[in-house]
């Protein structure tokens, strides 16, 4: 739970050790309520488990038929209930097809050149604007501040009208810049930075400038460095919701080549190839692979509960 | 409090690269939305042509857009099986057992796969001869279920409000084990010695601290089912009476070229995100639903 420290542990009061809470007066009776409790939780340690699994079950099980009818090189069995949960004739043959009847290495690479744009752009406005909210003062503050608090409440899709037709008057329709612009000024980025910059230690601050610093040297040679959790945890959501950001690109990409995967796999497996079940469970693991290698390696900021992936 | 050595216009400097694409493309679009609903847009010769209200008279007349309208309302009733469930989940993976973080990490994962991947193979698992009907009648639950469930009108609605749980009931987990982990210790050793049990406990104890976060993930979840609309993209298109307020929007600016009658829409949903706005200021004050100054 380490990870709790980085963004909510202003948030939270620190979880006093178990030994210590209360006062050493109910000592006697604190052992008789801990063999009590210790009981159940052994008796019922296969419930718990139980009650685990099944759950996992609930939310696994169409990944798990995916990822089997994917390998079963024979699709005879993928309807049938609980066979189809174990490949029949496991193989890779779907999966080659895929690469091969599927651009998915260009899908590949457009989310890829999207999402790095968005994530490089998002920090690099939100950074110095929450910085700006949080160490400044200025007139028009407390009304920006407003007005991202207000906007986050409003969906991003009642935009997507206007900002169609502000792209097509631009004439950027069907481009990269029109799929990842309206996404980098983000809200919440700037609120997380700004929270984040508040409880920087003032001293620190205050010595860069008395020493000369200018504020924008404070921000990125001070600020920054002391704020590598909450930057990284923007770098991580910002990635993974541009990754999965589905109905906006559909929406300004029209050439299959510049699609990325969301866009490209959807209309590929929902179109032409939707008649080989096998072919589009493959496809769709291929799809998820680059997401659940990035969770596995950062799962822990993902599960501190602070961030809102709505973007 | 003025820095010394800073000079005035410098937080604008900060502020303004952040602020020319955020008031382009998420404060424009609101007030542009009502330009557009009050006018007739021809997207080929880019002129508009004032009509009144006529867009909102359209809207008033159309089964479609009344059909959303109800779809949207219905779709809240995801919301207290949305609470349940992700408290529910959050006690469980709150037990210090070995093997807790993977599976929270299993209940996470729905969120963070892209809507539309997940939304290719939830139309497999309703399919009539999917997944779910071969739960259901291999567990006897209803022998023979070969329900077409994105296809019957009278039930797609409810398999997309159910897609909706399964894929977002990990983020409100997320939230709640935060909020559970935030309830004092000493609180619950305490009720404990009094000799109240679990029911009690979490009764008297555990929900009345969570009751921020409570109102948060209903305030976030209330939201998230009105705008209900990329599920519903990529799991019927619409079909099957599925339309909902912001599908609607879709529907009639790109299927329809109706660029008024969807900005007309659009306004009727903003409308309806300010209330939720207004409340959720009057419910948490101005410490906004982090429940700090953020």
């Amino acid at each position: 739970m380490g990870a709790e420290q980085i963004t909510t542990s202003h948030d939270m009061p620190t979880q006093p050790p178990v030994v210590t809470a209360g006062s050493g007066n109910h000592n006697g009776s604190r052992n008789g309520s801990w063999r009590n409790r210790r009981w159940p939780a052994w008796l019922g340690l296969p419930v718990r488990y139980a009650g685990l699994i099944f759950f996992a079950a609930v939310t696994a099980f169409p990944f798990l038929w995916a990822l089997s009818v994917g390998l079963s090189v024979d699709p005879s069995g993928i309807w049938q209930f609980p066979q189809a949960f174990w490949p029949q004739d496991p193989g890779w043959y779907w999966f080659g097809r895929v690469i091969h009847d599927m651009p998915f290495f260009t899908y590949l690479k457009n989310s890829l050149i999207m999402a790095g744009m968005t994530v490089v752009a998002t920090l690099a406005l939100a950074i110095p604007a929450g910085y700006a909210l949080a160490q400044m003062e200025f007139a028009g503050r407390k009304l920006l501040f407003g007005v991202l608090l207000a906007t986050l409440m409003v969906p991003m899709e009642v935009g997507i009208v206007p900002n169609f037709l502000t792209l097509s008057g631009l004439g950027w329709i069907d481009s990269y810049a029109a799929a990842v612009l309206p996404n980098i000024a983000s809200a919440f980025g700037v609120f997380l930075m700004k929270q984040y910059f508040e409880e920087l230690p003032g001293e620190v601050l205050e010595a860069a400038r008395v020493d000369g610093a200018s504020e924008w040297q404070v921000l990125w040679r001070i600020a920054v460095p002391m704020s590598w959790p909450a930057v990284g945890t923007l770098a991580i959501f910002t990635l993974v919701t541009a990754w999965n950001d589905y109905l906006w690109p559909a929406v300004v990409l029209y050439d299959r080549m510049k699609m990325p995967i969301t866009v490209g796999i959807f209309n590929d497996l929902t179109g032409p190839f939707a008649v080989s079940t096998s072919l589009v469970m493959a496809a769709i693991m291929l799809a998820m692979l680059p997401v659940l290698a990035c969770f596995a390696i950062t799962q822990r900021l993902f599960l501190a509960g602070v961030m809102d992936t709505r973007a | 409090m003025a820095k010394p050595g800073v000079h005035r216009y410098t937080a604008y400097l900060f502020v303004l690269p952040f602020l020319l694409p955020f008031a382009v493309f998420s404060l424009w679009p609101l007030l542009y939305n009502v330009w557009l609903s009050l006018m007739d847009y021809f997207l080929a010769e880019r002129i508009t042509a004032w009509n009144g209200l006529a867009n909102y008279v359209t809207l008033s007349e159309s089964e479609w857009f009344a059909q959303g309208l109800k779809n949207s309302l219905l779709f809240l009733l995801v919301v207290p099986l949305m609470q349940a469930a992700a408290l529910a989940l959050a006690l469980l993976v709150q037990q210090k057992l070995r093997g807790i973080s993977f599976f929270r990490a299993v209940y996470y994962l729905p969120v963070i796969i892209a809507v539309s991947i997940a939304g290719v193979v939830w139309r497999y698992v309703f399919h009539y001869e999917g997944m779910l009907n071969g739960v259901l009648s291999f567990t006897g639950l209803w022998p023979g279920a070969a329900v077409d469930w994105l296809g019957e009108p009278k039930v797609a609605l409810y398999a997309t409000m159910l897609f909706s749980l399964w894929k977002n009931v990990g983020y409100y987990m997320v939230l709640y084990l935060a909020g559970l982990q935030a309830v004092p210790r000493a609180l619950i050793d305490a009720a404990h010695l009094d000799g109240a049990g679990p029911w009690q406990r979490l009764r008297h104890v555990t929900l009345p601290t969570l009751r921020p976060v409570i109102l948060l993930c209903t305030l976030l979840s209330t939201i998230g089912a009105l705008k209900a609309f990329q599920e519903i993209l990529v799991l019927t298109g619409g079909r099957s009476d599925t339309i909902t307020l912001l599908m609607f929007v879709y529907s009639a600016a790109f299927r329809g070229q109706s660029f008024g009658v969807a900005a007309a829409a659009a306004v009727v949903m903003m409308v309806v995100c300010f209330v939720i706005a207004a409340a959720q200021f009057r419910l948490f004050g101005q410490k906004g639903i982090w429940g700090r100054e953020v």
